[in-house]
């Protein structure tokens, strides 16, 4: 490894005109910085003895400044680092100590170009070490140009485990530093190459799927969370395709996609069915009829005529995908994955990963999870909307809504026990009106 | 040997480098300064209590302090004597009373302006200062009975509204007392180095070690305001790479390895508060309702970039995490942690939730301010909001000034809730210092500084006002053993126009 090293610095820096850091050569070359350094160095010697300017460096000087305020280019407020000494103001404070000059010793690190480091070397009153920073192809004006490489680093290298790094690339090592184990880790990198294709489609594809994704991801989550959370979805329909009638729209097959799963536990369908005659329609549980007509014939036959050659091609890096966004569901303090009974994991190969939009969607109480001591979960809330209707009049309008909830935010009045209950509620309809849903309002009572 | 000099400007053969490794930073936080969660905290209470509170726990310490000055004190044969309320003063009485200060200022932001904000044609530009220019800014000391005016020499540019002292004079003609000298509270109880430490180890019947590991340094650093731009400040990488140990030779790397931790002082990023002004609250509400994540209003990238930085130094040295006034924290003091979800990768790094009272070494996202053991000392910091707001009070005072002030005071906040945003505290109020810290360290300053300040009981405390990374590119190094302080400073020679 050591050896190809003038291959490596040749290639990036002469022919793709990059600029590299000893930090950066180090972590290509798999070697200790140390020596990334003097790899630069020679490097750096090396062809300008070819070929005079055709690498351009740049320096680090570290050790004692003799007169930081003249220094030419550095930070005005570098000057100023003087010991302050407590001046008592107060005429009743009992001892005003004598202030005692004593300087607060300064270190300084000057990363500087090549063209600089000779005046830059004079200013210091002693040079604790020097060593080269970057090499690049020609002058550089921005000096944070330079932190580019540290960014690719960040990109390139992220599968590396950070703890093992001290071994090879000798940054001080600290043995007292544990890591969780990545359970809650984002995604490697990775995750957006496996599908850069699909990742692409299911934003445009429909709006209210990425609705639900939104939700369940983490607004701080990074952006490979999110691509590959929405490709997930979107690939196990497109398999779906094959035995689908294609009438419906691509709305309708995102959302089906996602509560497919629960037409699988046999009793649930029907439970669909009820909610889908019986629902007072409001707008929001428009698309869940036609899901659960979705399911209803896809229950039948498409599960077990799907094709198998496909399915057993499609297994493994559907199983990768699930372990992705299991963890990143999980990421997302969405617990209820563990509520799902491991019989429905084996049920739904298919369609592993719709499981827990269908438990949501199902029961409609707040799956609750208590987790490392907080208490996470989703609820469903009864959300009071205004609407004008037609005639001008105020309707309001109550809407179920999920929700997600942490122990941050306080219990519900009353949680509800049972998911029978909404059932029975749903297939009330509208008959019970106002009374039955009131009590859900009650029920739901937004905290 | 190039390799032991630091000069590392050589070529082959390279010689296999030596790895070093960190020693172990003894730390262990205090919960002080954490608000109830959820349902139990409350924003309803009025501020009355705080002043109360304040009061009521200051009184004894201030009228000690007084008497011990003041009961010999004689002015014209007459004995200075003690008078319980303000109001009971004496038209010529020679007396001292306790209070709280509170100043009339002119440029003091008034919340009836933010009423009649409507009605400008162009807003005042934001104050410097509050100090009306001509000088006519009233002061007046208060208690639970009232309030009286104070006048007097002793007073000019000393205090600050919030602050609890005992003055000595007499009661003019006019009304007005005036003032002949003061008397405050002063450093309260220090603890002795690892005392904490070694009751824990006796509560749980271990033997009080004697023999602890030497301790390393711990480096401060305030105001990073990562911007998540693509040209993002180069001082910020060395700064990384400094605190690995990858930069410099090796006589700089085995100076970096005595560095056991580090305290992010506030201002990690720069304009990364999800509060929006009120015009941009208004025209965001305007505007189409989104549902769900929408990348135009918030900008992402300068957490991440952070949670990028902080997890390279994680892997090597412990990270103690303050919020700042820029960051996306809650505004009110005392700030909560930063929000482990903003941190993706550091968080791995941290201990989860549940075990989050115990020491740890990784990342610890704590308040601002924050209190705590490192290495046996009791370590006060904040990330300078309440410096910055009492220098709006006075004149020609320097941070560290201030802060010594505010230990003697009692008090790290006075001006909080006055001009300072705070939360409403009813029965107890962190910001008073109960135990004297021995380092007290302000974060995002304009400049760097560090003195060392003495009680009446012998205590000793060193306050380090750290300057923003962003500007000073200066890094505080504090040794744990003898509190020495160096500094760092990490300079770039700008290409510029040559002279």
């Amino acid at each position: 490894m050591t050896e190809n090293y003038k291959e490596y610095l040749a290639a990036r820096v002469l022919t793709d005109n990059r600029i590299v850091t000893y930090r950066l050569a180090s972590r290509a070359l798999r070697v200790n910085v140390n020596i990334a350094k003097q790899m630069l160095h020679d490097f750096y010697l090396t062809q300008n003895a070819n070929k005079q300017k055709s690498v351009h460096a740049t320096f680090l000087l570290t050790g004692k400044r003799r007169n930081p305020e003249h220094t030419n280019g550095i930070h005005a407020k570098d000057g100023e680092d003087t010991f302050m000494h407590s001046s008592p103001y107060m005429s009743s404070l009992p001892e005003p100590e004598e202030p005692e000059e004593e300087p607060v010793p300064v270190t300084s690190m000057v990363l500087v170009r090549e063209e600089e480091l000779e005046k830059t070397k004079a200013e210091f009153e002693e040079v604790t070490s020097i060593h080269v920073y970057s090499l690049e192809p020609g002058l550089i004006e921005n000096m944070n140009m330079l932190s580019v490489c540290n960014q690719e680093i960040a990109k390139d290298y992220i599968n590396e485990n950070p703890l093992e790094g001290w071994k090879t690339y000798g940054s001080i090592h600290n043995s007292y530093i544990k890591r969780r184990t990545a359970k809650f880790a984002p995604p490697p990198s990775a995750a957006p190459k496996s599908a850069p294709k699909t990742a692409v489609k299911p934003s445009a594809a429909g709006p209210s799927k990425e609705k639900e994704t939104a939700a369940t991801a983490t607004r701080g989550s990074t952006s490979e969370d999110n691509t590959s959370a929405r490709s997930t979805p979107q690939s196990s329909s497109g398999s779906n395709t094959l035995k689908k009638s294609d009438s419906k729209s691509n709305l309708k097959r995102d959302r089906s996609d996602i509560f497919r799963s629960f037409a699988k536990a046999k009793a649930k369908p029907k439970e669909a069915e009820k909610s889908k005659e019986s629902t007072p329609a409001p707008p929001e549980d428009e698309p869940m009829q036609d899901m659960s007509e979705d399911e209803a014939d896809e229950n039948d036959a498409p599960e077990i005529a799907f094709d198998e050659q496909k399915a057993a091609a499609a297994r493994k890096a559907r199983a990768e995908r699930e372990e992705k966004l299991r963890k990143m569901m999980e990421d997302d303090d969405d617990e209820e994955m563990v509520d799902a009974s491991p019989t429905e994991e084996k049920e739904s190969d298919d369609a592993p990963l719709d499981k827990a939009p269908s438990g949501k969607s199902e029961e409609s109480e707040a799956a609750v999870t208590v987790q490392g001591g907080r208490r996470r979960g989703r609820r469903r809330v009864m959300k009071k909307k205004k609407v004008k209707d037609e005639d001008g009049y105020l309707v309001t309008k109550e809407e179920m809504v999920w929700e997600s909830f942490s122990e941050d935010e306080p219990e519900p009045k009353k949680p509800k026990p049972a998911p029978t209950k909404s059932s029975t509620t749903a297939a009330k309809g509208k008959k019970t009106g106002k009374q039955g849903q009131g009590s859900i309002a009650s029920f739901f009572k937004k905290a | 040997m190039a390799s032991a000099d630091g000069d590392l400007l050589k070529g082959p053969p390279f010689e296999p480098v030596y790895q070093s490794s960190r020693g172990p930073s003894a730390y262990s936080p205090l919960h002080t300064f954490e608000l109830p969660k959820g349902a139990e905290r409350h924003y309803q209470q009025q501020y009355a209590d705080m002043y109360f509170l304040r009061l009521a726990q200051l009184r004894s310490s201030v009228k000690q302090r007084a008497e011990d000055a003041w009961k010999d004190f004689e002015l014209g044969g007459e004995k200075a004597k003690m008078v319980d309320r303000v109001l009971d003063v004496r038209q010529g009485e020679l007396c001292w009373i306790v209070g709280t200060v509170f100043i009339e200022m002119g440029l003091k932001p008034n919340i009836l302006d933010d009423i009649s904000k409507e009605h400008w044609i162009a807003a005042p530009p934001p104050r410097e200062k509050y100090l009306s220019p001509s000088g006519q800014d009233e002061m007046m000391l208060e208690d639970e009975s009232g309030r009286l005016r104070i006048t007097g020499e002793a007073l000019a540019s000393h205090y600050v509204t919030g602050c609890v002292l005992a003055a000595l004079g007499t009661e003019q003609a006019d009304g007005s007392f005036q003032v002949i000298a003061t008397q405050y509270a002063d450093l309260p109880r220090q603890p002795q180095r690892w005392e904490r430490d070694d009751s824990a180890l006796a509560v749980s019947g271990q033997k009080v070690k004697q023999k602890r590991e030497k301790a390393g340094k711990v480096a401060i650093v305030s105001g990073l305001e990562i911007t998540g731009t693509l040209d993002e400040d180069i001082a910020l990488d060395l700064l990384i790479e400094y605190l690995t140990g990858e930069l410099g030779g090796s006589p700089d790397q085995e100076k970096a390895r005595e560095i056991t931790r580090l305290i992010i002082a506030g201002n990690s990023m720069s304009h990364s508060s999800p509060i929006l002004s009120r015009e941009d609250f208004a025209a965001q509400k305007a505007g189409k309702k989104h549902y769900g994540y929408d990348a135009s209003n918030y900008n992402s990238s300068p957490s991440e970039r952070f949670d990028s930085l902080l997890s390279d130094i994680l892997a090597s040295l412990p990270v103690t995490l303050l919020p700042g006034s820029s960051d996306p924290a809650n505004v009110a003091l005392p700030q909560q942690p930063l929000h482990p979800a903003l941190f993706p990768q550091s968080r791995q790094y941290a201990n989860p939730p549940v075990e989050s009272n115990e020491s740890r070494e990784g990342l610890d996202s704590v308040t601002n301010p924050w209190e705590g053991d490192i290495d046996g000392w009791r370590v006060l910091g904040t990330g300078g909001q309440t410096i910055h707001d009492l220098l709006k009070y006075v004149e020609d005072v320097e941070a560290l000034t201030v802060m010594e002030m505010m230990l003697r005071w009692r008090c790290i906040a006075p001006t909080a809730p006055d001009t300072l945003w705070c939360y409403p505290f009813q029965d107890d109020d962190p910001l008073l210092v109960k135990d004297c810290p021995h380092i007290y360290f302000a974060g995002n300053q304009t400049k760097f500084g560090a003195s060392v300040i003495q009680g009446p009981a012998d205590q000793q405390v060193l306050l380090i006002s750290v300057p923003k990374f962003s500007e000073s590119k200066m890094v505080v190094l504090l040794d744990m053993e003898s509190l020495a302080v160096e500094t760092v400073q990490i300079g770039i020679v700008r290409p510029g126009p040559k002279e």
